[in-house]
């Protein structure tokens, strides 16, 4: 197993916004779902999901419903919503155009 | 959004408790993955929350995260901190008694200054009042009416004004439907009410066609006259009453507003009332002629006060200097300006006003420090708690919010109570100051009033909150540790405790100084002999209207049966008649006269004395002592040669010659009066006031009878009198009003009444302070033996006495006593002075009283240690150590 990394400070909120692009999830699944995407190399502090998911609803880019989940117990189901998408996509634009930049750096260096 | 986050706000209990269910939900998934992937059910649970990491700081990240969150922690202090205090009624109970008293106090001194310091008068135009104030300080006059002429060239020249009215006050015989009434008359310009911006509830007011020689006469009635003694009768406009020998027609009743200067029954226009009308006939010969105006004046937009006062000052300059030979300016300093009506109506109050919220200020004082120590010694308790909250993830800032928070909660409760105790105690307080001032009918308990409480109590409990919250720097590790004993040695805290009521005795000190300073004054002021005996004296005011009793002849023809009559009184030793009785408020008369071979060329230079009427049985009658020669008796007529009999204060002018057989006169020698006798000096004008000259004239030798005072000595007690004189009286005329029935001791005692009052709410707060202050000490030193309990233990049980602890605890808490007074006794001699104006005979750094509340606090300070500090040497060693 790699080592686990921890999130680069504003990540966290893009990953979020991407894994309930993707269909409703609660906060567990949210973190299990990275972690299991990224090949456990990304590691989801609780300290930061919790005040991170409750950010975004405050933003109004996620939605939240108490539904049930997949072992049939309430647990609070997050959702993108229209204004979430569109932020998703700026930020994954931003993130490539980043991710791009410092890419094409470390090729000119090699 | 912002809907969103107000939802919040109201929702913020469900929010808190979807989140808790959210972590529920998370920690679960967790176990049953670790449960899973081969762990026990406990170690897969524990595994899954220490995964999650610290649990309270996350909900209270995301709490934030929330938005609006400081509302809502509030909301969750105000319920932790009700909750903790509910959990300790008796420090809540203590805490919020003693901020209550000290918060109510400053209630009650506030909503009394507020009514009459601060509110604008309540007429419409009552901010941009002004009053006409002349003086002749050289003379020793403070404050001289304004006369007729005078009022005339003010009108005339001041052009600061939107207008300018006179007012004076006379006393008149109302005859309503038979019954006579003397009623207090407002005599005003009939623009008076319209400048104050007073509308009539009913009828009108005065117009300019009412003021002129031929109008009919009218009156306008004041709400109370109306309501007390004609029942607030609808109809009451338009009916017809005599006065003065004509018919007054009732025209209008004024709202229900105090009256300034002056409360009046009745108002009518200038040239109704004779005496008025009488002297402006004169004022070509005499330019100071009826010299008892007021003149109230409504500032031109823009003018400020000062300018005012510069524009009247001016006027008077002028007329002063052109009149030069009547003012003399040289010599009796004539001036005058011009003041706003509210500071003039409350200018001797003001000083007590702020001298008592000063009071009041350091009893909250005192009242949060013991509050503060209160909560630290009860913080000492709570160190583990706190601790626990901080080991759960609370910021220390989170702490200290939760601290004041139960401080300000407190507070609030306090200036609940506080305002309970203001209203209950405000009417005395109203009572007291209208000896100061009249402008008392505007105090109540007001929002501008609960307001200054509100605030007084929030700044109260931050106060008293800070300083224990500075002292929570928690060790956690030491606080936990301690398994449930109090943390130890906090020397932090200590210091605070020590200095906090150090402070305490010094503030307390200083207002029993002021309290003990002012008891002594009022002990010696009641020791004053006023040189006559009051006791056993009835006194009645039967003033005959010059309508009826214009002349001396007349005025005998009522006095004389009257004085017989009540003569052949059983129980009656002997009665009199006179123009004033002694401290009845009145100011002393300054009538210049010469004596016979010694008259000086410059009148102004001339002494002056008060003159007084007495009829032959005066001086036995009210008591006042022969000194030499004789008094009046019954040949002392009119048609005999004129005497006088004058006191010893006056045998001065004599230069140590007898006086007796010399002649004086008051009008440059055109009557001369021989000095038949000397009596004793009367303190006539206040007890605290030196004697002045006076001179007494037999009641059938005055120029014009004028006398009205009648006094009765009666063998037993003279209040049952009261009757036989109004029977005696309305004998003679039955439509003679008969007034101001009192005794003389009463009349004494309401001399007493401002200095008694003021000593014992001095004396009242003093003792609250000390009450406070002891208890305070007692509390930490209670504390502090507790703490110390083991320490006590090993002392005692390496052969420590009884003694040597009880000795250690007193000296702990007297050493605090000790340093607080002498701060105290540093301030009380540096602050003395404000008091000296308060003060009769007695130095402001009097050593006696000193020395006694030193005495007081060092006897009371024993006793506050004394039963913490038996409490300390009844430690059994044993248990002290076991407990460890």
């Amino acid at each position: 197993m790699a080592t686990r990394l921890d999130l680069l400070q504003g990540t966290l909120d893009l990953l979020i916004l991407k894994t309930v692009a993707l269909g409703p999830q609660h906060g567990w699944g949210i973190s299990q779902r990275i972690q299991l995407v990224s090949g456990r190399v990304l590691r989801v502090n609780q300290g930061s999901l919790y005040p991170a998911l409750q950010r975004l609803e405050t933003a109004g880019w996620i939605d939240a419903e108490w539904g049930a989940s997949e072992n049939n117990r309430q647990a609070k189901f997050y959702r993108l919503t229209r204004r979430g998408e569109k932020q998703l996509k700026d930020e994954t634009l931003q993130w490539q155009r980043m991710t791009g930049a410092v890419a094409r750096i470390l090729a000119s260096q090699a | 959004m912002i809907g969103k986050r107000i939802r919040a706000l109201f929702r913020g209990g469900e929010l808190d408790r979807g989140l808790d269910a959210e972590v529920r939900f998370h920690i679960e998934m967790e176990t049953e993955k670790n449960v899973a992937a081969g762990m026990t059910p406990a170690e897969a649970r524990q595994r899954a929350i220490r995964s999650f990491g610290p649990m309270e700081k996350h909900k209270e990240e995301t709490r934030e995260a929330r938005g609006v969150s400081w509302i809502e922690t509030l909301v969750a202090d105000l319920r932790y901190g009700a909750r903790a205090l509910v959990k300790r009624p008796g420090y809540a109970a203590l805490a919020v008694l003693t901020l209550g008293l000290g918060i109510g106090a400053n209630t009650a001194i506030f909503s009394v200054i507020n009514g009459v310091l601060l509110k604008p008068l309540p007429y419409a135009h009552g901010d941009r009042l002004m009053v006409v104030r002349q003086s002749a300080p050289l003379a020793g006059q403070p404050a001289t009416g304004v006369a007729i002429a005078e009022y005339f060239d003010y009108r005339e020249r001041a052009d600061v004004f939107d207008g300018l009215v006179e007012y004076h006050q006379m006393n008149f015989d109302l005859i309503n439907r038979g019954e006579p009434d003397r009623v207090d008359t407002g005599v005003v310009s009939a623009n008076f009410f319209d400048l104050l911006g007073i509308a009539p509830v009913m009828g009108r007011t005065f117009v300019a066609a009412d003021d002129v020689v031929g109008a009919e006469a009218v009156l306008v009635l004041s709400h109370t006259y109306w309501r007390t003694k004609f029942g607030g009768d609808p109809n009451i406009v338009g009916q017809v009453f005599e006065m003065n020998d004509r018919p007054h027609r009732v025209i209008g009743v004024l709202p229900n507003v105090p009256h300034y200067p002056q409360e009046n029954d009745v108002y009518m226009p200038v040239l109704a009332c004779p005496f008025r009308a009488a002297a402006e006939r004169n004022i070509v010969r005499n330019r100071r002629a009826f010299s008892a105006l007021s003149v109230f004046g409504r500032l031109k937009p823009g003018v400020s006060p000062e300018q005012a006062a510069g524009a009247v000052g001016a006027i008077c300059h002028t007329f002063t200097e052109d009149n030069s030979e009547v003012y003399r300016t040289a010599t009796s300093g004539f001036q005058s300006t011009a003041l706003e009506v509210r500071e003039a109506l409350t200018e001797n109050a003001r000083e007590m006003l702020l001298l008592l919220l000063g009071i009041t200020g350091l009893i909250l004082l005192i009242a949060c420090a013991n509050v503060a120590n209160l909560t630290i010694a009860r913080m000492l308790g709570r160190d583990r708690e706190l601790a626990m909250r901080a080991a759960l993830g609370a910021g220390r800032g989170r702490l200290v919010r939760q601290l004041l928070t139960e401080s300000t909660l407190l507070a609030v409760a306090g200036g609940v109570v506080g305002v309970g105790f203001a209203a209950a105690t405000v009417g005395m307080l109203t009572t007291f100051v209208g000896r100061f001032t009249q402008r008392t009918g505007e105090v109540e308990i007001d929002v501008a009033v609960l307001a200054f409480t509100l605030a007084v109590s929030v700044v109260t409990g931050v106060l008293f909150g800070t300083l224990p919250a500075l002292g929570t720097r928690i060790d956690l590790m030491a606080a936990l540790k301690q398994g449930g004993h109090q943390s130890g040695e906090s020397s932090g805290r200590r210091r605070l405790q020590g200095a906090l009521i150090v402070a305490q005795v010094a503030v307390s000190v200083v207002l029993l100084v002021g309290a003990g300073l002012l008891l002594a004054s009022f002990y010696r002021l009641q020791q004053v002999d006023p040189g006559y005996r009051s006791d056993g004296v009835l006194s009645a005011e039967v003033y005959g209207n010059f309508s009826r009793y214009g002349n001396i002849d007349a005025l005998r023809r009522l006095y004389l049966p009257i004085l017989d009559r009540l003569e052949g009184q059983p129980g009656v030793t002997s009665v009199a008649i006179t123009n004033a009785v002694p401290l009845s408020g009145s100011a002393p008369g300054t009538t210049r006269f010469d004596i016979e071979g010694r008259v000086t060329d410059d009148p102004e230079r001339r002494p002056t004395t008060d003159i007084r009427v007495a009829s032959p049985k005066y001086f036995a009658t009210i008591g006042i002592p022969l000194v030499s020669g004789r008094v009046f008796n019954a040949l002392d007529s009119a048609d005999n040669v004129r005497v006088a009999v004058i006191n010893r204060a006056m045998t001065r002018y004599w230069d140590g010659t007898d006086p007796i057989g010399s002649r004086i006169s008051t009008n440059r020698g055109d009557d001369w009066y021989t000095v038949v006798g000397v009596v004793g000096d009367v303190r006539q004008f206040g007890l605290a006031q030196e004697t002045v000259a006076q001179v007494y004239i037999p009641l059938a030798q005055t120029p014009n009878g004028f006398a009205g005072r009648v006094l009765v000595r009666t063998a037993g007690d003279p209040t049952g009198f009261a009757q036989v004189l109004r029977e005696a009286v309305h004998a003679v005329d039955p439509n003679q009003p008969v007034e101001a029935v009192q005794t003389l001791s009463d009349l004494r005692a309401e001399a007493l009444a401002a200095p008694r009052l003021t000593a014992t709410l001095l004396g009242v707060f003093a003792a609250l302070a000390l009450l406070v202050t002891l208890a305070g000490i007692g509390g930490v030193i209670a504390t502090s033996v507790t703490q110390r309990t083991r320490e006590f233990g090993v002392r005692m049980a390496l052969g420590a006495n009884r003694g040597t602890v009880l000795a250690m605890v007193l000296r702990q808490g007297l050493s605090l006593v000790v340093i607080g007074l002498l701060f105290g006794i540093g301030g009380a001699l540096a602050g003395g002075r404000v008091l000296s104006s308060y003060l009769y005979q007695t130095a402001p750094r009097d050593p006696a009283i000193f020395a006694a509340v030193a005495a007081v606090f060092m006897i009371a300070g024993v006793l506050a240690c004394l039963l913490p500090a038996r409490r300390a040497t009844t430690v059994d060693p044993l248990i002290a150590l076991r407990a460890e």
